[in-house]
């Protein structure tokens, strides 16, 4: 099933790349239909998903190279479910936007779909080195994505991602190296297995030095201040499927990995280094807030406020307590439902207008209403409206941070308003007033299609919004079981009001 | 007088490629063919070679099956064969790859092609030898006949100046090299690598300067041979000076030689002296990708950028060294996937600018991804794969002397390793950009050989494939050691 998933987008690229040359107008559709193929194969993970389990499901297995303890494998879990689904979700919707990619459309669909099988592989992988081969990986893609079809300054920042990840994940392949050798030393045997090396017996000053490489590599794609000036760069010149695919899935493979490796492997050192984590996260949140706000170009507001938004998940994911943990993972759809929306939304007046710099509009509402109305959605959604979904995990993160980390959950709390100044005043330069500017009067509003492309999104964000249960009672049990791990090999304690979350979503279930 | 015992099956494979040689040399005197006979020569002696190594490697049961024939100047295991199936492959797609090269040639394809075999015999003569002689011997032959073939295109003066600069200092390496054999005779009184290795368990050495100083002059003149950091200053030159035809060859070739023998060397003939030499291995090893990446990103030529991340990759390979024979089959699988694309690798160099030139500026290459599509894909597959991104054959091979280093306690090094192969991408990141996101200018679409087209098709798969499956590449290198 899970390999499925994985191969299927391959075999989709492979598909588009067969497509003869003289029917260009085929690859776009096309791409389009393979790419609902794993979306329907997400559908039925999510549904067949047993609620209430911890563990991973859906596993399998395979040896891929024996004497170092290598294999395949892989398998999901409440963490994990949300973001594939969410993965599968954009993908045929960021392809279906990418009509204005006018050459080399063949290579951009086969790129997208050979990133969109490196998400699921790294979601899905159970053994350290398959997770940093699709890690890796994606980054070749990605690559070509921005440095294809991006803007003007294409190259320089597909070079400044590639080499900013490289970095990271370079110092997490020698802990990870690191890893089976000390498996190798207890055990006798090396092994790359996630569930073999929860068992290892590792010092505390060891944890900290993997935590630190394993850190390194997850806090440049989150990005987590002061390694964040790769986004910006990426954001604004990626094409918009690009920006909406990295804003959407690939920051979070630095929030998923710090709840999936950090937490578990180095409980310890986790326990440790909370407070840095946490003075980092809340200068994110903070910093990123204040620097959108002052952003001329509207691309770059919400590339920044993706800083801010992802300072909420660290902060959360670092909080240690239920809230916190189902709140971060929570937040992760939830950032990648709308950031991936205002995304699509400001590619789409650019494709009109060719600028996006806030002072070129000013009146849209009046010429274009239904865009107008689905901004204005999107960022409620975004600033945390009650009733949307931005609402639930902000405040599962808050309550959750409060009692543990107090004093940063309250600094935290002042982000969610920086993020009505940022949004609310954009709204108000871009859309309200009289379209004084000649160039805006003759605007047209969104057609069908984009409004078919836009649809799913927001029914996403409403049921989320409305009954995040869906959602919670998958993801609260894995969270609780790495909980329940750093309170067994730590001195930690979560404080019983931290716990108190899971009252709250799922009552009597859980724990 | 008492005769050597003779085994002939030991050294059938290099009976069969010197007598390719030969015969190549006398038809081409006698009827003086067009050259794609005596590429025809050339396939049909590979090929003989390949097929008697594949029933050596049958013959011998087990890894640790090894004899000594030719009184213990050959080894006759399966790591001599395992070394031979890598050249032989390089070898293959080396011709392959340049063949234009030899098209041009006209006349002197025979002199390039026989000297092509003959450097095959002796880079194999230099890993399947356990005797210091020998494998010396094997040295000259496949460096003198690379001399040669570095002026093969006599025309041009900067081809003649890296010929020269490869003789002169190839010579003095070798001098190097000979010398620290002597001091190692000296020390031990031995030549043979299983002598001395019994010397050293039988004896105290209580003044091993002269063991210690020979086996730093064998590692410095090997080290120049697989262009390692500080040894290395020749090959940007060689590499861009000589025809691009057979720089790929001529560079996997010493490569794939000079590290069987150093293998040979350090863990046959002194594994006792592992901590001395390691320490020295790594610092070199260290060098070795700090220079070659950092002089890689900024080189304007091609050719120059190959040759320094070869420097880079002597030192990667070198991080497998240093952890002793236990990392022996990942050093095989890193030779066996990194030259493979380093002879892909210059073949599209010698398609896109030339296969006779010296020099390819970097311009030469932009918006290849429009002129030739497939050209431009397989060099990216080909340095994705030097890259070592995952799903490459590259990584795997990366990875695999990673953890043997890390395992041997030179954490250190797997760290210096790991941040050079950041720098590493982004210096074919840059080829690529150029490749992809440049506009074309009005220079023609380059077309490669038919032979050439092939070849590239092979190693293009050949880097996915393993870096997919690694599994069947790698068990065959473990057969070989009996780790």
């Amino acid at each position: 099933m899970l390999t499925w998933l994985i191969l299927t987008p391959v075999v989709g690229a492979a598909v588009v790349a067969l497509l003869p040359r003289r029917r260009p107008e085929l690859y776009l559709p096309v791409g389009v239909a393979l790419s609902l193929i794993p979306l329907a194969l997400a559908g039925v993970l999510f549904f067949e998903f047993e609620t209430g389990e911890a563990g991973f499901q859906f596993l399998q297995q395979a040896l891929w190279y024996e004497p170092l303890g290598i294999s395949y494998r892989v398998g999901v879990d409440g963490i994990s479910l949300g973001l594939i689904v969410l993965t599968a979700v954009l993908v045929p919707i960021s392809l279906a936007a990418s009509t204005s990619i006018d050459r080399r459309v063949k290579e951009f669909v086969v790129y997208i779909l050979l990133l969109e099988a490196g998400l699921f592989g790294v979601f899905v992988a159970l053994d350290l080195f398959l997770f940093f081969v699709f890690f890796e990986a994606i980054l070749v893609p990605m690559y070509f994505i921005i440095g294809i079809w991006g803007g003007e300054r294409r190259i320089y920042a597909a070079v400044k991602f590639f080499l900013y990840t490289a970095v990271g994940s370079a110092l997490m392949l020698a802990a990870i190296i690191a890893l089976a050798v000390m498996h190798a030393r207890q055990t006798g045997a090396p092994s790359f297995d996630f569930a073999d090396l929860l068992a290892l017996d590792l010092s505390p000053s060891t944890q900290r030095w993997l935590f630190a490489a394993f850190g390194l590599a997850f806090a440049i794609k989150v990005p987590i201040f002061p390694l964040h000036t790769w986004l910006p760069d990426a954001h604004v010149e990626a094409p918009t499927a690009g920006s909406v695919l990295l804003a959407g899935v690939l920051l979070k493979l630095g929030t998923y990995g710090f709840l999936r490796f950090n937490l578990t492997l180095f409980p310890q050192a986790t326990v440790d280094l909370v407070t840095v984590l946490a003075v980092l996260a809340v200068i994110g949140i903070i910093y990123g807030g204040l620097v959108a706000i002052v952003q001329p170009d509207l691309k770059k507001l919400v590339a920044y406020s993706s800083v801010s938004h992802l300072g909420f998940i660290v902060l959360g994911t670092f909080a240690l307590t239920s809230g916190g943990l189902q709140g971060g993972v929570i937040q992760m759809i939830n950032h990648g439902l709308t950031t991936g929306a205002l995304f699509l939304l400001v590619g789409m007046i650019y494709e009109r207008r060719h600028t996006k710099k806030i002072a070129d509009f000013g009146g849209l509402a009046k010429v274009m209403p239904v865009y107008a109305g689905f901004f204005l959605f999107m960022a409620f959604a975004s600033i945390g409206l009650p009733g949307l979904n931005g609402f639930i995990g902000e405040f599962l993160v808050l309550v959750g941070s409060f009692a543990t980390l107090p004093v940063y959950a309250v600094i935290a709390a002042f982000g969610v308003i920086l993020a009505a100044v940022y949004l609310l005043w954009a709204y108000e330069r871009v859309f309200t007033g009289v379209p004084d500017k000649p160039e805006n009067q003759r605007l047209v509003d969104l057609s069908g299609r984009e409004i078919a492309i836009l649809a799913p999104l927001v029914v996403l964000v409403l049921v989320l919004g409305l009954y995040p249960k869906v959602l919670l009672d998958k993801v609260a049990p894995s969270t609780e079981a790495i909980l329940d791990r750093i309170e067994q090999t730590t001195d930690f304690q979560v404080p019983e009001p931290g716990r108190l979350a899971d009252v709250f979503v799922a009552e009597g279930e859980g724990r | 007088m008492i005769f050597p015992d003779v085994s002939w099956a030991a050294i059938a494979p290099e009976i069969a490629l010197v007598a390719g040689a030969v015969a190549i040399l006398l038809v081409d005197v006698q009827w003086k063919p067009e050259p794609r006979v005596l590429g025809g020569i050339v396939a049909l002696s590979v090929v003989a070679a390949a097929v008697l190594s594949v029933g050596q490697w049958f013959r011998l049961d087990t890894p640790s099956d090894i004899t000594i024939p030719f009184g213990g100047m050959i080894a006759f295991d399966r790591v001599s064969v395992l070394a031979r199936f890598v050249l032989l492959a390089v070898t293959a797609m080396g011709v392959a790859g340049g063949w234009r090269l030899f098209e041009r040639l006209g006349r002197r394809a025979a002199e390039a092609l026989a000297l092509v075999l003959l450097a095959t015999v002796g880079f194999s003569f230099m890993a399947s030898s356990i005797h210091l002689v020998m494998i010396f011997l094997g040295l000259e032959v496949g460096s003198i006949s690379l001399y040669v073939l570095a002026g093969i295109t006599r025309e041009r003066p900067d081809s003649d100046e890296a010929a020269m600069k490869y003789f002169l200092l190839g010579s003095f390496a070798s001098a190097v090299f000979i010398y620290g054999v002597a001091l190692l005779f000296a020390g031990t009184g031995r030549l043979a690598l299983l002598g001395q290795r019994a010397f050293l368990d039988a004896n105290i050495v209580t003044r091993p300067a002269v063991l210690l100083i020979g086996m730093a002059l064998v590692i410095v003149g090997l080290g120049f041979k697989v262009s390692a950091a500080p040894f290395h200053t020749w090959a940007p030159d060689v590499y861009q000076g000589a025809p691009a035809g057979v720089v790929g060859f001529m560079a996997a070739g010493a490569k794939i030689g000079g590290f069987a023998a150093l293998t040979r060397i350090l863990f046959t003939g002194f594994p006792l002296m592992a901590d001395e030499w390691a320490s020295v291995v790594a610092i070199i090893s260290a060098l070795s990708m700090g220079i070659g990446v950092v002089l890689a990103l900024v080189q304007d030529d091609v050719r120059r950028m190959l040759a320094y991340s070869g420097v880079a990759h002597a030192g990667f390979i070198l991080t497998g060294v240093v952890a002793g024979a236990a990392a022996e089959p990942g050093i095989w699988f890193y030779l066996a996937a990194y030259t493979i694309q380093l002879v892909a690798g210059f073949a599209i160099v010698a398609a896109v600018t030339g296969s006779a030139a010296g020099r390819s500026g970097l311009d030469a290459f932009a918006g290849l991804s429009v002129r030739s599509p497939f050209l431009a894909a397989a060099f990216t597959v080909t340095l994705l794969g030097m890259a070592g991104i995952p799903l490459t054959s590259g990584f795997v091979a990366k990875f695999g002397v990673f953890v043997s280093a890390w395992q041997a306690g030179f954490s250190w090094l797997v760290i210096v390793a790991v941040l050079a192969s950041v720098v590493a991408f982004g210096v074919y990141l840059r080829v690529i950009v150029v490749m992809y996101m440049r506009e074309p200018g009005e220079a023609a679409s380059p077309t490669p050989s038919t032979a050439a087209r092939w070849m590239l098709v092979a190693a293009t798969v050949s880097t996915i494939l393993f870096g997919v499956l690694p599994q069947p590449l790698l068990d065959l290198a473990r057969n070989a050691f009996s780790v």
